[in-house]
């Protein structure tokens, strides 16, 4: 055995120790740190081999013998699911730290974490599909756990049966691959021909979409998130979908590879659904998590626009591309990972300082809460593209890859891209929108309640994972060319590119990531040492000489009233105006206004009326007595005699 | 030559900024038929601002007080991008087109922030129809950026600007669209009609101008510093990119300039000739932009007329 056998064996090992606390009664915060080194040292092993050490444990194989093993993709993702558990789990040892329940809660959290590992790493259908289920059940127990009102029962419920339905394909595409032998070796799908090969796709974008929240299947996303404790979320957002995608990428790159033409328009029209649905509804929210939850949905979208691009490019034969494609996507889900994580563990830590997570009801907070307000803006800045934060970065390499798909050669496909690229930065641009909007809502302005004035600054646990977060926001933002040219790597055709700082991708105008860090800070500071430090008046804010008043702060529909003007058509918002009348005098008027969820109420309604309707259909013969099932099984017994006599069976 | 064009880049982006917008006042004021103040009117207002103290609206954070410093510098380095006469030195900081946008975002951040920071109505209500309309304006430079990009096979603005050199383009009709959509893009990045309207003293009707309201003394200079910058960075990108301009450095510096002028007139005209839109209409003209860059897209990609 390797070293990094070792490493990885000592690091599920630990995992596993610390998942049985409450089993083996540890301290909650003991047995968090076990699973912090654990799942760190699984993501050191992870890292090791993604940037070149060979692969460890089984390859891929079709039988039912359960293996594991560790190649370059995986390899990524373990990485992944290590920089953005560890700081979670070190959260949590103070979020925790006097809850109901925290040690049931820790253990469900190790066991979560084992299960996306177990995803990961598995190397044969079984093992596969066993984890995938308990990845889907442990979240849901993990929301039980702690909170069981009506509300958070019906979001579990919708989040299982959702996930349970969309995740029938799963099963589907992954129990076909096998029986074509595709998983071990790729290329005896496209042997099938294209039938086998619809089917797997489309089965797989059906069930891994489901659970990565693609736009039409997410409805359970937006529900299931914000009920979770925090470091849960930060963990379903940040890696849950993620583990849903990676399901996807092997699928469409590996297993049913090369993806044919059409995939790759589905997989873009998806892509581009998601991102922009996401963001629009996320505007419109007014619970923080909520909020989130929306945006992780967009996140989903602009990975999966990669990945649409790379099937494009490579079904084009333009290999370079395509694995720069590639690269994007998945760089994405790293970055998308960490600041997601960070937003969430945030939200988490408003909540307990405030009590609540209505956006129109906090403010003032980057003041009482210098450290944790702070990781949050820059969080925010991260996920609203703007640089010199990782978003950005991954965001410029995915419009270039689109802006390459735009540029032809072929007019069809050319115009999809622009489609996509224009979809792309509309979505950006929303999400800075968003992000203005929830950054000054809770971070800025004057307290908009007693409790927002009194919050005080998260305990050191809960500071320190988000500041690591914060951190790695920059760094990825700074030097995303030293990871890019491994991620190529990983492309089905792989390409090569030098490992530095900055990213130079010929048919670009180049990203130097560093220097753009550095100039913005230089010329920041140098713009701050000139504006000087002399005596600013303090004045109160101008309102045509109206006392500023508490009633009179701006809300957060109030800020997205003029979109929602102008996509009125699209999102149709609700509102009545109640006005009472005396004598002529106006009493009072009261306002109410909801956006409804489109889907919700044009797609998944209908849906699920009809589906009662049918099963009250099915009552009628369920009749519950004996004589009547009898004379089922005895119908059932003489027509397949009758079929059997004729010769249709047997 | 790229000494030259550095020097260009800064002193230009630097000091000659603030005439582009006193040009454009001064042109629209002779229109009119009214004197109306000389073209050198913003440099005096900014030595006059430099001199004035700070206000500090209550309660703020340090991020109002950062914003017009983040701005500044996104503008600044945003200058260091474009390039002039065809040439970009570099700096460093390559010459790509989306990271030109992604600064001009982060500096809207800033400035939106900044906006919730002092909850001051007015500057939120410019503070929202700026980011309303950014939505549209994001994806039609995004749109104009990819037509330039054909020809050119690249995302760099000097390619982009090499690739447009000479007459042969103009032969093509999906560089009319593309100048034409970058023509929106203008007007909406300086702030002017018939999309905002840099005159107004109203607070309701400002866009541009709300979030500005409450800074003052050398906060105020460098946000008013930056929106003459951005006059700026488009003007001399649109002259760069979808103006004609032929021949080596010298010729293309000379091109630049009537380029610039023209632009001015241009904007001074429309100023003249329409009135402000509707807000709530002004996405819609954009989104027509977006339709004439697709049809421009379909254009050269079926092969043009050549």
């Amino acid at each position: 055995m390797s070293g990094l056998d070792w490493l990885a064996g000592a690091g599920v090992a630990l995992l596993a120790a610390g998942s049985l606390a409450p089993v083996l009664r540890l301290r909650a915060a003991g047995a968090l740190t076990f699973q912090a080194l654990g799942v760190g040292l699984l993501g050191a092993a992870g890292a090791l081999v993604l940037f070149g050490a060979p692969a460890i444990g089984a390859g891929f194989h079709d039988g039912l013998s359960p293996r594991l093993g560790i190649d370059g993709l995986t390899g990524f993702f373990l990485a992944t699911i290590a920089i953005v558990a560890a700081p979670s789990l070190v959260y949590a040892r103070d979020y925790l730290a006097g809850a109901a329940r925290g040690r049931a809660l820790v253990g469900l959290s190790g066991l979560f974490l084992l299960s996306l590992v177990a995803v990961v790493t598995a190397r044969d259908p079984s093992s596969f599909l066993a984890s995938w289920e308990l990845m889907t059940l442990v979240p849901a127990a993990a929301i039980l756990v702690q909170r069981s009102d009506a509300a958070v029962r019906h979001a579990v419920f919708v989040y299982l049966a959702i996930t349970h339905l969309g995740g029938a394909g799963v099963w589907i595409s992954v129990l076909a691959l096998a029986h074509y032998g595709a998983l071990g070796d790729p290329g005896a799908i496209a042997a099938q021909g294209s039938g086998v090969q619809a089917l797997v796709i489309v089965s797989a974008l059906i069930g891994f979409g489901t659970k990565a929240g693609l736009m039409p299947m997410h409805s359970w996303l937006p529900r299931a998130h914000p009920v979770a404790p925090s470091h849960i979320s930060a963990l379903m957002s940040g890696v849950m979908i993620k583990v849903a995608l990676y399901g996807l990428i092997r699928v469409l790159f590996e297993w049913a590879a090369p993806a044919p033409l059409w995939a790759g328009l589905v997989v873009l029209a998806l892509g581009l659904l998601s991102a922009l649905g996401g963001v629009l509804y996320a505007l419109v929210q007014h619970d923080l998590k909520r909020l989130l939850a929306f945006h992780s949905i967009e996140n989903v979208g602009i990975v999966v626009l990669g990945l649409g691009a790379s099937i494009l490019f490579a079904s084009g034969g333009d290999t370079t591309w395509a694995a720069i494609a590639f690269a994007a996507a998945l760089l994405h889900i790293l970055n998308h990972g960490v600041f997601k994580a960070l937003l969430f563990l945030a939200a988490g830590a408003f909540e307990r300082a405030v009590g609540s997570l209505d956006v129109d009801r906090i403010g003032g907070l980057l003041r009482r809460m210098p450290w944790t307000g702070g990781a949050f803006l820059i969080g925010s800045m991260a996920i609203a593209g703007v640089p010199p934060l990782n978003g950005f970065a991954s965001e410029w390499l995915t419009l270039q890859a689109l802006i390459h798909v735009a540029l032809g050669p072929s007019l069809g496909l050319g115009l999809a891209g622009a489609i996509a690229v224009a979809g792309l930065a509309a979505t950006a641009a929303l999400a800075l929108f968003c992000f203005v909007k929830a950054v000054g809502l809770v971070l800025l302005g004057a307290p908009r309640r007693p409790e927002a004035a009194a919050a005080v600054e998260a305990p050191a646990g809960m500071r320190s994972g988000m500041v690591f977060l914060a951190g790695c926001c920059v760094a990825l933002g700074a030097a995303p060319g030293l990871l890019v040219p491994s991620l190529m790597a990983l492309a089905p055709q792989p390409h090569h590119l030098a490992t530095e700082p900055s990213l130079r991708i010929p048919g670009t105008g180049s990203l130097p990531s560093p220097w753009l860090l550095l100039g913005i800070v230089a010329l920041t500071g140098l713009l701050w040492l000139l504006r000087g430090s002399r005596r600013a008046v303090p004045v109160p804010t101008w309102a045509c000489g109206q006392r500023i008043e508490p009633a009179l702060a701006w809300s957060s529909a109030g800020f997205t009233k003029p979109l929602r003007l102008v996509l009125e058509g699209i999102l149709r918002p609700r509102r009545e105006i109640t006005t009472v009348q005396e004598h002529g005098l106006v009493r009072s008027v009261s306002y109410r206004g909801e956006i409804p969820h489109l889907f919700d109420t044009m797609l998944y309604g209908p849906v699920q009326r009809q589906a009662l309707a049918a099963a009250r259909i099915a009552r009628r013969i369920q009749s519950g007595s004996v004589r009547a099932y009898a004379g089922y099984l005895l119908a059932l017994l003489l027509v397949l005699l009758v079929l059997a006599r004729a010769g249709a069976i047997g | 030559m790229s000494a030259l064009a550095a020097a260009i880049q800064v002193l230009g982006g630097l000091a000659l900024a603030p005439l582009l917008p006193g040009t454009i006042q001064s042109l629209k004021a002779r229109m009119q038929g009214r004197r109306g103040p000389s073209p050198l009117q913003p440099y005096r207002e900014l030595r006059r601002l430099w001199g004035k103290s700070l206000a500090d609206p209550q309660p703020t954070t340090i991020v109002y007080r950062l914003a017009p410093c983040v701005l500044a510098a996104t503008t600044g380095l945003a200058i260091l991008l474009v390039p002039v006469g065809g040439l970009s030195p570099g700096w460093g900081l390559g010459d790509d087109a989306l990271v030109l946008v992604g600064l001009l975002a982060l500096g809207r951040f800033a400035l939106a922030a900044a906006s919730w920071d002092t909850g001051s109505g007015f500057a939120l209500m410019g503070a929202s129809r700026d980011l309303t309309l950014a939505v549209a304006a994001e994806a039609l430079l995004v749109l104009a950026i990819v037509l330039a990009a054909i020809p050119a096979d690249s995302t760099g603005l000097a390619a982009m600007s090499a690739a447009a050199n000479g007459s042969g383009i103009w032969s093509e009709p999906g560089h009319w669209c593309a100048a034409g959509a970058f023509g929106l893009i203008v007007v909406f990045e300086t702030g002017r009609q018939p999309i905002d309207n840099p005159d107004t003293h109203l607070e309701l009707t400002m866009i541009h101008e709300g979030p500005l309201l409450e800074y003052a003394g050398r906060d105020l200079a460098l946000l008013q510093w930056s929106a003459a910058a951005r006059h700026w960075i488009v003007l001399v990108l649109a002259a760069e990119l979808f103006l004609p301009h032929w021949g080596g450095f010298g010729a293309q510096l000379v091109c630049l300039l009537a380029g610039v002028a023209l632009l001015c007139v241009g904007l001074a005209l429309t100023e003249t000739a329409q009135a402000k839109m509707r807000i709530l209409r002004a996405p819609a003209l954009l989104a027509g932009g977006c339709l004439l860059a697709m049809v421009g897209l379909a254009s050269w990609l079926a092969g043009g007329l050549v």
